[in-house]
């Protein structure tokens, strides 16, 4: 777990084991995502910018990390920057073991991406979707026809396919941009609020397909602003706020910290661990608990 | 995958929906067309076909259709869809694959040349009925054909490279607006040697009129050369400036 400043690491949840140069078995962490001192300016006419401000991080292969912060406080961009859309001001990042910056094309054939609002062509039908996807990525015509089939029964719109995605519902639409994240079999999946705007039921269902594509072996990091969609899926947690990690940990580990150190009688909820890391309260937010903004 | 083949890819995608917006692909048949019924209409008996020299023996419908051809050819519609793709997500996730930059770039250039080679060829059909022919031959006809679709995708590099810088569908929208002083400072209703001193120069120097100029050397006359090879020299210039610009933007993008 780590606080704010202390510039701690915590593990990662997977770790191989290898010879040291001594010949020494010990453990080596493989990593689906490394970053340090990841910062992300934008100068504008209004003068300069500091989204992100220097953030580590590190992902285990095989783990749902949760990156959680209030509205404008650096998730998008960090995100941006790992997937290769935004260009990195200062420090360094790899994803599935490629640096970002010198190699993105290899980074891109390993990553699968659904950003906020899923980000789909409303003119063409699902399946035109999958197939063109599975194309850029490489397929021919034929292996892109048969993985199209394969991901609509995986999501379950095997029945919808041959429509058009503009006649789709919001959890329709959703679970077709999961689809084609997922195209190529990514090592990392890339979610940015892949829940906002879905009912409970299309909520569950795309948690649902969450679990099942991390149990093939798929790293997720997922952007969220429901912390109880963090506490469900995610094995470890970081919070950023003002462009910089405040927290990280298992959500276990955050609510005992949160819980000794205040000296609480009950387990404190993830909510509480994400108002006390952001400096933000209850009173201060009533009825806002959920999406707290800076 | 080459790049070539993801922008054939994504060309394919364009053209699919292009013709899945019939109401916006209509209006580029309609304006034209209107524009070569009304001005044909207007100055056809101004210059009839046996007395006037720069017709050679066609109606001036034949002088008129390379308007209509530029005008059909400068929509620039797929610059809108492109700022659509942008705003609704749709254009990062294209970026976050492993394509091409050219290729993200060229697939629609390449849609709408191909778009171009329908439009033009039923535009042409349409004039057919005002006394109009291809006076160059099945040669010529295919040289037309070509040399529409290549403006075409000038000027859709041109529209796409504003919705990339602004990502606005209004700035785009009003950016395309300056074809029209361009398709008006050319020769448009008589030869540039009948104009005037001051618009002679506007026109000798707005590169519309030399493809204006090689469209109606292949309507009126036989194969004549010397206009074709400076039309075709300008879309040349054109296309390579816009695709490389295209190219910078999108490689900057962030």
């Amino acid at each position: 777990m780590r606080h704010r400043g202390s510039g701690r690491r915590c593990g990662v949840a997977a770790a191989e084991s290898g010879l040291s140069e001594s010949g020494v078995r010990v453990p080596v962490m493989r990593l689906a995502v490394e970053a340090e001192q990841l910062a992300k300016q934008y100068r504008g006419r209004g003068g300069t910018v500091d989204a992100v401000r220097g953030v580590d991080l590190s992902v285990g292969a095989g783990e749902v990390f949760g990156f959680l912060g209030p509205n404008g406080a650096g998730k998008s961009t960090t995100v941006r920057m790992l997937t290769t859309l935004l260009t990195i001001t200062s420090g360094t990042a790899t994803v599935a073991g490629v640096d970002v910056a010198t190699d993105p094309d290899g980074v891109r054939r390993r990553i699968g991406v659904a950003l906020q609002e899923a980000g789909l062509d409303a003119r063409q039908s699902g399946r035109e979707l999958l197939i063109l996807q599975a194309r850029l990525f490489g397929m021919s015509a034929a292996q892109a026809r048969i993985r199209a089939e394969e991901l609509l029964e995986l999501v379950d719109l095997v029945d919808a396919a041959d429509r058009r995605i503009k006649g789709y519902s919001g959890g329709m639409k959703r679970r077709l941009d999961l689809a084609s994240a997922l195209v190529h079999e990514p090592d990392v999946l890339f979610l940015d609020e892949p829940t906002t705007g879905l009912d409970p039921a299309s909520r569950l269902t795309v948690w649902d397909e969450l679990r099942r594509i991390n149990a093939r072996g798929t790293t997720i990091f997922l952007t969220t602003q429901y912390l109880e969609e963090a506490d469900q899926l995610c094995h470890r947690v970081a919070i950023i706020d003002g462009g910089l990690i405040v927290r990280e940990g298992t959500p276990d580990e955050l609510k005992a910290e949160l819980r000794d150190r205040r000296g609480l009688d009950a387990e404190p909820t993830l909510d509480e661990v994400f108002l006390d890391a952001t400096g933000r309260t209850r009173e201060r937010r009533a009825g806002e608990v959920q999406e707290v903004s800076g | 995958m080459s790049a070539l083949e993801q922008a054939n890819v994504l060309g394919g995608r364009a053209l699919r929906e292009a013709w899945r917006t019939p109401e916006a692909l209509a209006p580029t048949i309609f304006i034209p067309v209107f524009f070569l019924i009304v001005n044909f209409g207007q100055a056809g008996k101004i210059f009839p076909s046996d007395s006037t020299d720069f017709l050679y023996g066609q109606t001036y419908a034949a002088f008129q259709l390379p308007i209509s051809l530029l005008l059909a050819a400068s929509f620039g519609t797929a610059a809108l869809y492109l700022v659509e793709e942008i705003e609704g997500g749709y254009f990062d996730k294209l970026r976050a694959a492993p394509v091409a930059r050219t290729a993200l770039v060229s697939g629609r250039l390449l849609a709408e040349g191909a778009k171009s080679v329908v439009i033009t060829a039923i535009l042409v059909a349409i004039a057919l009925p005002l006394g109009v022919s291809i006076a160059s031959g099945l040669a010529g006809f295919l040289l037309l054909l070509l040399l529409t679709s290549l403006w075409a995708v000038v000027f859709s590099g041109f529209m796409q490279l504003i919705a990339l810088k602004t990502r606005s569908a209004a700035a785009t929208n009003s950016g395309g607006l300056i074809f029209f002083p361009l398709l008006f400072l050319t020769p448009n209703f008589v030869p540039r040697e009948l104009l005037t001193r001051p618009m002679e120069i506007a026109a000798t120097l707005n590169p519309v009129t030399y493809v204006m100029e090689a469209m109606r050397a292949l309507i009126l006359q036989d194969l004549s050369w010397t206009p074709v090879i400076r039309g075709f020299g300008v879309v040349a210039v054109l296309g390579v400036l816009m695709v490389t610009l295209n190219v910078r933007v999108i490689r900057a993008y962030d």
